[in-house]
């Protein structure tokens, strides 16, 4: 039964795990949608992180640090919306910015940080029905068990495709994303569009660092987020901007982060009476090393661009045309 | 709708919709219109004629709430119109086609057409509200605010557009995604745009630039019937045919200034083309006769693919000598492109042989053509013609860039590559170039960019000149000296292929004129022995029985091997 437990345990670790680039995940998707490339998302989620911390213990509430996080997550995208859309700058340069500025930020002030304690989002299930689906066998606890804010990624993920394909605003979104100036043509404020887009995504940037340190972690350490921003912006670029492959995504994400982590535990090499042991035990070894297994998201994300360029695959669920372009109307 | 048709008393009842006094728009370094007026009257269709750089799309722009003026009034219905973004023109009642269409590809048609608007779903339409409680909950403010901007009812305006398609005979399928339809189909998703949102005056951006004559002719059809219905029209354009056709009323600009406006029906065609560039324009081209030499090109059974991989030439064969002019007849997309492309070096053929001077080159890259005197005239000048974002100066040697006189291996001697571009500027009348240092190839007009790019093909004294399309788009002034280079390169010895869907230009310029359909020559002739009305047949495919007709010159090599050619693919 030793396999049954690590499954469950894994699942319920992929589950959790996926929570982060989730929430960091749509944020990115939504900002690229309306054409804006943001790569401080792991700066914003340290940010949301270290500040969820310091405003739940400050008021003893997780809700408040969760919102709190997700708004300072806001405010640090509002640097880049200034920077990319006002001032046009160039996108990348000042995404990165924005991570290395998370980073110091979050470095220098969480420090004293770092030992605090504080109640952080408990595990629980959905109210009403929540019971009985708890009772389901592997997915019942796995999925149906866990803090608020894996719910709320999950509620985010049909919000979020219901706004870009069902509503007035998300059409105008995608517009600003696809040509501004079309959009603007049509009576769009290409910048509030884009202003918008870029401020919710440092929203959900920041909910995720908020969940990362007061659900996940449920501790404050220096650079927590290790590299979950950059994952969810592979994460975006893997699921062709679409939400619902994003979740997925997520997951699959997910379950090599668990992997990595329990990989001490996954003794797969072949036992000695095995003829091909002495050549694949070394092999095994390699791909079940954490720091070869961390690559794995990215270089499912470069298998992914392989093979939508080669299958030309690309015309339906491509990258928005005007991402990373800056729009002013009389330069044309 | 938005505007009380009630007029006060005082105000005099006037046929004009629109006026715009004394516009003025500068640009740095650039004054694009100069105190311009335009007054268009309710119902007419109203031309506004210039070269390419005239003012014309800036004049529209500033309309169209686009960009701002520095001076100038604009008066809409009588009442000043203040336009600070394009929605104050939208509201106004006016309505824009752009020269480049303003269509999201990824977009259905519904979806592009009633972008912006905000229509709520079914639930929130006033009219679907009823009475009772919930009723005026839905109706009340804060939830139509919530409604317009977190719903999305498409199935209303689905209906509306549909039958605004109806009654002008658009073929277009609403829920089609827009990157499916073809370029007619697009403009025509344009005009449905402004007709959804009831325009008074809709303004094309030289709508014909890229539509086939036969699209064209169908847009005017339906101007016609739009003007009938009350609506007025500014056609925006340089093809002096087409103001003579269906305008009423004409405006000129010229390098900004504002030429003066007629009524179309006073004027000709070449006063029209002495109002527009500032001098008489010849439409007589004068074309002496040459002895052709040696084949420069000789393209055997040569077959190739499109980007999709569809079979877009199979087996044609082509010769051109040197000091004549071949033309190319054929309507887009019948394999013109491929077969300039291969001959030009920039696309592998897939069969077949080409000998440039007796050279053979099937399989050699662009750089060996070039090596070997090919010059090439791309279809779209943007794309494949120039680097865009590049200065002039650097599209100027993109070809001869390696030459001595620019430098040796390793450095270039950019005086010398600035003077020759400033001298290519001067000589090719390239206009809008203040530095060719500092002036990027995009920022060019369209019939200047075509002439800095014949400019560099050109003065390489190329044996070999492939120009597809060289005058597509570009306004009479810049028409007229294109083609006088051409003939020109031709009298110096080059030998010219030259693709075009000008008729008019084929029989002017070509010494011989061969006919493409469906990736095969299915004539071949000169333009003494054949008429426009046979060319337009074969070019449609209509011709398969007239081969004979060509077949009966036994003299003319090249009509022989088309009949050789014709029995050999049956």
């Amino acid at each position: 039964m030793t396999d049954a437990s690590f499954l469950i345990g894994l699942a319920d670790a992929t589950v959790s795990a996926s929570t982060v680039l989730i929430l960091a995940g749509l944020g990115e998707l939504i900002s690229e949608r309306a054409g804006i490339l943001n790569l401080g998302v792991e700066g914003m989620i340290l940010v949301g992180a270290l500040s969820g911390v310091v405003a739940t213990v400050m008021t003893g509430s997780y809700w408040i640090g969760f919102a709190v996080g997700s708004i300072c997550g806001l405010l640090t995208a509002t640097i880049h919306a200034f920077l990319c859309i006002s001032l046009k700058a160039d996108q990348a340069i000042s995404g990165i910015m924005l991570t290395l500025l998370g980073t110091g930020v979050t470095t220098y002030f969480g420090q004293q940080w770092a030992s605090a304690q504080f109640t952080g989002f408990p595990d629980r299930t959905l109210p009403v029905i929540g019971g009985l689906l708890v009772e389901i066998p592997l997915l019942g606890p796995t999925v149906f068990e866990g803090p608020a804010t894996d719910f709320v990624a999950l509620g985010l993920v049909v919000a979020v495709w219901w706004l870009l394909t069902r509503t007035n605003l998300g059409l105008e979104m995608i517009s600003v994303g696809e040509d501004p100036e079309t959009a603007d043509t049509m009576g769009i404020d290409v910048f509030r569009m884009r202003y918008l887009a870029v401020l919710i995504g440092g929203l959900l940037a920041g909910a995720a660092g908020a969940h990362l340190s007061l659900a996940f972690n449920g501790i404050w350490t220096n650079n927590i987020a290790a590299g979950q921003g950059w994952i969810a912006v592979a994460l975006v670029i893997f699921a062709r901007w679409r939400p619902g492959r994003l979740l997925f995504g997520a997951y699959l994400f997910g379950l090599f982060n668990s992997l990595r982590l329990r990989s001490q535990s996954l003794d797969l090499a072949l036992g000695p009476e095995s003829p091909l042991a002495g050549l694949l035990n070394p092999v095994i070894e390699f791909l079940l090393n954490p720091a070869i297994m961390s690559m794995y998201p990215y270089i499912v994300t470069l298998v992914v661009l392989v093979a939508t360029i080669v299958l030309r695959r690309d015309d339906d669920s491509a990258q928005p045309a005007a991402l990373v372009q800056a729009y002013s109307r009389e330069a044309d | 709708m938005w505007m009380s048709y009630i007029q006060p008393p005082v105000t005099v009842m006037t046929d004009d919709l629109l006026r715009m006094e004394s516009i003025v728009k500068t640009f740095p370094g650039v004054i694009a219109n100069d105190h311009v007026d335009l007054t268009v009257r309710r119902g007419e269709i109203h031309g506004l004629l210039g070269e390419n750089g005239a003012g014309k799309s800036t004049l529209m722009k500033v309309l169209y709430g686009m960009y701002a003026p520095d001076e100038g009034t604009i008066r809409f219905d009588g009442e000043p119109l203040r336009l600070d973004r394009p929605q104050d023109a939208i509201d106004a009642g006016i309505g824009m086609v752009h020269q480049h269409f303003k269509l999201i590809p990824r977009l259905s048609v519904t979806e592009n057409i009633v972008l912006g608007s905000r229509e709520p779903a079914a639930p929130f339409r006033q009219e679907n509200l009823g009475d009772g409680l919930l009723a005026t909950l839905r109706s009340s403010d804060p939830v139509q605010a919530v409604a317009s901007r977190f719903s999305l009812g498409l199935d209303r305006p689905q209906r509306r557009i549909s039958d605004l398609a109806d009654q002008y005979g658009f073929d277009v399928d609403v829920s089609a995604p827009v990157r499916e339809l073809d370029v007619g189909q697009r403009q025509r998703v344009e005009i449905l745009k402004a007709l959804y949102r009831d325009v008074d005056l809709l303004i094309l951006d030289e709508p014909t630039a890229v539509l086939t004559p036969v699209e064209a002719e169908r847009l005017f059809e339906t101007l016609e019937r739009l003007v009938d219905d009350g609506l007025s029209v500014i056609l925006i354009t340089h093809k002096l045919k087409e103001v003579k056709s269906v305008t009423d009323r004409v405006t000129v600009l010229r390098e900004g200034e504002d030429i003066g406006t007629v009524e179309t029906a006073t004027v000709d065609r070449s006063e029209l083309a002495r109002m527009m560039v500032g001098r008489d324009v010849l439409f007589e081209i004068d074309k002496p006769d040459t002895t052709v030499g040696e084949p420069v090109l000789e393209a055997t059974g040569v077959s190739a693919i499109d980007d999709r991989g569809v079979d877009k030439l199979s087996s044609v064969d082509v010769r051109v000598d040197a000091g004549e002019i071949v033309g190319i007849a054929g309507v887009s997309g019948n394999g013109q492109k491929q077969l300039a492309e291969t001959v030009a070096g920039v696309r592998d053929p897939t069969a077949g042989t080409i000998e440039i001077s007796g050279q053979g080159l099937a399989d050699a890259s662009p750089e060996e053509f070039v090596a070997q005197g090919v010059s090439f005239v791309p279809e779209d000048r943007h794309e494949h013609g120039c680097a865009g974002d590049l200065s002039v100066m650097h599209n100027a040697v993109m070809k001869d860039f390696r030459d001595e006189q620019f430098g040796d291996s390793v450095l270039f001697d950019y005086g010398s590559v600035g003077d020759f571009a400033s001298e290519l500027v001067d000589d090719f009348d390239v206009r809008g170039v203040s530095d060719v240092t500092t002036n990027c190839a995009k920022d060019l007009s369209g019939g200047n960019l075509q002439k800095l790019i014949l400019a560099r093909e050109l003065a390489r004294d190329p044996d070999l000149l492939v120009a597809n399309q060289p005058t597509r788009g570009i306004d009479v002034g810049a028409i007229e000296f294109v083609r006088e280079r051409l003939l020109e390169q031709r009298n110096r010895g080059t030998g010219v292929l030259l693709f075009s869907e000008d008729l008019d230009e084929l029989f002017d310029l070509s010494d011989r004129l061969l006919v493409i359909y469906e990736g095969e020559i299915v004539l071949r002739t000169t333009p003494e022995e054949t008429t426009r009305e046979q060319v337009s047949v074969e070019m449609n495919g209509g011709g398969e029985a007239q081969v004979s007709v060509a077949d009966a010159d036994p003299a003319d090599t090249a009509t022989r091997r088309a009949a050789d050619g014709g029995r050999s693919d049956q």
